[in-house]
């Protein structure tokens, strides 16, 4: 029998950048708030500091700061045919764990989304037709347009500390910045990273074939900052231990070192760690949530914590995952297109291509997690012509390089030996010679790509695992092709002494990485027959439920998710407090 | 443990013409407050708060080993007093000579007058 608590006002499950968010933002309201994370706390000082941070072996390839998949993991198929398989080891994506979430270990990639991706449905529609738009494919309008988001963009990159360079400053287009994106009200809080050699002979080959680079955004602080909670970050050190990592010098834009600590200095804020939530409570209605139930990993007791408003601020997977469990908003079926809760899962996919030139020192190991140069002429362009591709999306195209790590980084030329000596001559001779372009593209919704409960396999407190169905459908393979055949024309301008075959992905497979940016399953939207949440991410179907994160995205760009997850959170937080609270009911 | 203390003897050896040198020119603590600003990140003016790295407070006359911080095993191990003139030395290269290893995550200051300006600072701003 679960012990019951004292009750709270407000109970938030994970304690990442959204929970870290709403937390802070809540705590100003002087109600009572309890915060749940499954993992433990962190900090800097104990943590993360050198030289124990650089263990490459331990935080990348055994994945220390993630996911434990002995405990919960998601089973895993391409199509309904298939019999899921559990996910044993980490692979495709990096889900985080622990007080900052991913927040810690992410590389900083921060994005506008811009409004036609908000309203993709009516941009597309207008510009191409509505047949335009294939009959598998739920296309949604996220009910935001990008003016209403803008404030709250502004909020998330300030907060976080994001390097960058405007390209559209209320409306007037900035010289060196990105000229697809949106207007936005003033300029990065910090000026734009310095940019590594492969930048450079990237954005002077794409100026030449006259495309439009500029420096990627991204939240490692190019200079000392301190936020407008006056949490202080340090200035990158460029040391190629981010993505994976947390950050030694607090460099990067972290929940631990921003909102996380102001939220607790409010004494109504309580954290709980390794508190694993297993279900949000219902009264006999089913229309009222009344708390949550969770285990204490520690002890293995069973709690139940009864709370006027429940927040699930997880990872997106774990946010939908819990919906599922606890019956908030009606399971969706693929065959019989009924429910919500699972649809619209998306991820995404892209090409690559190596080149080696002979001679050249790019210094790997100089990097930080977000920096290069990035392309949008083929993605946040709106005048790109989708209808001569027939394709509904596009692709960003950038020249980073997060790390030279030894483990990891190992580059050599097509045609080279896997082992012995000719592999190891190789990749000594290419370690410093070598560089790559990537195009990462949008993946539009599918019928069939979603999220269920699996019929066989349970985590370890008998529930069942998540299932996941995914692959590339015939939208995002002509985009992956074209996005190649662009980069290929970069590359080749470039002119290295070796060029790799220019690589679409075409399927999915979940044994290598990817990228860590699994969206929807809990989407947003006007509608509550074809969405669940609200435009506030309040529940259609429990009101005083309220989601956070990627898993309320209705589609996924190529882009980064982090920038809208932070942005949306301080957007709930907003219509909570000045909405929500004031006259709890439905804000839709 | 011998080429450790031998190599230290020549640190402070360098550290003591690098200090003659650098006297001549003008030390601005205004302009060394202004380079304070990339390490108040990790290291706090006020007495016993300790963040990423240690307090400053009380910094001139203190040892590298002082008991109130977790400090590295390194700078455990050199366990020097800190003078001005070997600041100016560990913040020309904060990994170089007997310093090798400790966990401050910071690249160091190459211009001498910046180090020059900022120590002048940290000896009104440490006490």
């Amino acid at each position: 029998m679960a012990t019951k608590l004292p009750p709270v006002d407000i109970l938030i499950v994970g304690m990442g950048w959204t929970g870290g968010i709403l937390a802070k933002e809540l705590a100003q309201t002087g109600l009572k708030i309890a915060v749940l994370e499954r993992g433990g706390n962190r900090s800097t000082q104990n943590d993360f500091g050198v030289p124990l941070i650089r263990d490459e072996l331990r935080f990348s390839q055994r994945h220390d700061l993630m996911m434990d998949v002995s405990r919960e993991t998601y089973t895993i198929r391409n199509k309904p045919s298939e019999t899921a398989l559990p996910m044993r080891r980490l692979g495709s994506f990096l889900p985080g764990e622990g007080v900052g979430g991913a927040g810690v270990h992410w590389n900083g990639v921060t994005w506008r989304w811009p409004d036609h991706e908000l309203r993709i449905r009516t941009r597309y529609e207008e510009r191409y037709g509505k047949n335009f738009i294939p009959a598998d494919m739920p296309l949604q309008d996220w009910g935001i347009t990008g003016a209403e988001i803008e404030p709250y963009y502004d909020k998330f990159e300030y907060t976080a500390g994001v390097s960058g360079k405007a390209g559209n400053l209320k409306g007037q287009i900035q010289p060196g910045g990105n000229p697809f994106e949106d207007p936005r009200a003033r300029d990065y809080p910090n000026p734009a990273l310095n940019q590594n050699y492969a930048s450079k002979l990237f954005s002077k080959a794409a100026t030449e074939l006259g495309f439009h680079p500029y420096p990627r955004p991204t939240a490692n602080a190019s200079q000392p900052y301190t936020n407008p909670d006056g949490m202080k970050l340090g200035q990158c050190q460029y040391c190629g231990f981010c993505e994976r990592f947390g950050c030694e010098a607090n460099a990067k834009g972290s929940p631990h070192i921003t909102v996380i600590p102001v939220a607790l200095r409010n004494p109504n804020v309580e954290l709980r760690t390794h508190c694993w939530a297993t279900k949000v409570l219902k009264d006999s209605t089913g229309k009222k949530a009344t708390g949550v139930a969770y285990v204490n990993m520690l002890t293995g007791e069973e709690l139940e914590q009864p709370a006027e408003l429940v927040i699930l601020s997880a990872y997106g997977l774990s946010n939908v995952h819990l919906m599922l469990l606890s019956g908030i908003g009606k399971p969706y079926d693929a065959d019989a297109q009924t429910g919500v809760i699972g649809k619209n899962y998306a991820y995404q996919g892209g090409s690559n291509v190596a080149m080696f030139f002979e001679g050249a020192n790019f210094n790997p190991f100089i990097a930080t997690g977000g920096w290069g140069a990035s392309i949008d002429d083929f993605h946040t362009n709106w005048d790109f012509d989708r209808g001569k591709q027939g394709y509904i999306g596009g692709s960003y195209i950038s020249v980073g390089g997060s790390h030279g790590r030894p483990i990891t980084y190992r580059p050599v030329p097509p045609g080279t030996p896997p082992w012995g000596s000719a592999w190891k001559r190789a990749t000594a001779k290419w370690y410093q010679g070598s560089m790559a372009i990537g195009a990462s593209g949008m993946v539009l919704p599918n019928r069939y790509n979603a999220l269920d409960l699996d019929p066989t396999y349970k985590n370890r407190f008998g529930q069942p695992l998540m299932r996941m169905t995914f692959d590339f459908k015939e939208n995002e393979q002509k985009m992956n092709r074209h996005s190649a055949e662009v980069i290929g024309r970069i590359a080749r301008a470039m002119n290295p002494t070796i060029m790799g075959t220019p690589t679409p992905r075409l399927t999915w497979n979940v044994v290598p990485y990817q990228s860590t940016h699994n969206t929807g399953g809990a989407i947003m939207g006007a509608d509550p027959g074809n969405s669940a949440l609200n435009k506030y991410l309040q529940s259609w179907d429990v009101p005083n439920v309220f989601v956070t994160g990627a898993s309320a995205f209705p589609h996924n760009s190529g882009y980064n998710p982090t920038g809208p997850v932070g942005a949306l959170a301080f957007w709930m937080a907003d219509a909570i407090r000045e909405k929500y609270l004031k006259n709890p009911r439905p804000l839709v | 443990m011998q080429s450790t203390r031998s190599r230290l003897v020549m640190l402070l050896a360098i550290a003591g013409s690098m200090a003659a040198h650098s006297a001549t020119a003008a030390e601005d603590p205004v302009k060394g407050k202004t380079q304070f600003e990339q390490c108040v990140t990790c290291h706090s003016l006020a007495a016993g708060d300790n963040g990423v790295g240690p307090t400053l407070h009380g910094l001139f006359g203190r040892k590298s080993s002082a008991e109130e911080f977790n400090y590295s095993p390194a700078m455990r191990r050199v366990n020097v007093t800190w003078t001005p003139e070997l600041l100016d030395t560990y913040l020309a290269d904060p990994q170089g000579g007997a310093f090798r290893g400790n966990r401050m995550p910071f690249s160091g200051l190459p211009d001498a007058q910046a180090r020059a300006d900022l120590i002048a600072y940290l000896k009104q701003a440490t006490k």
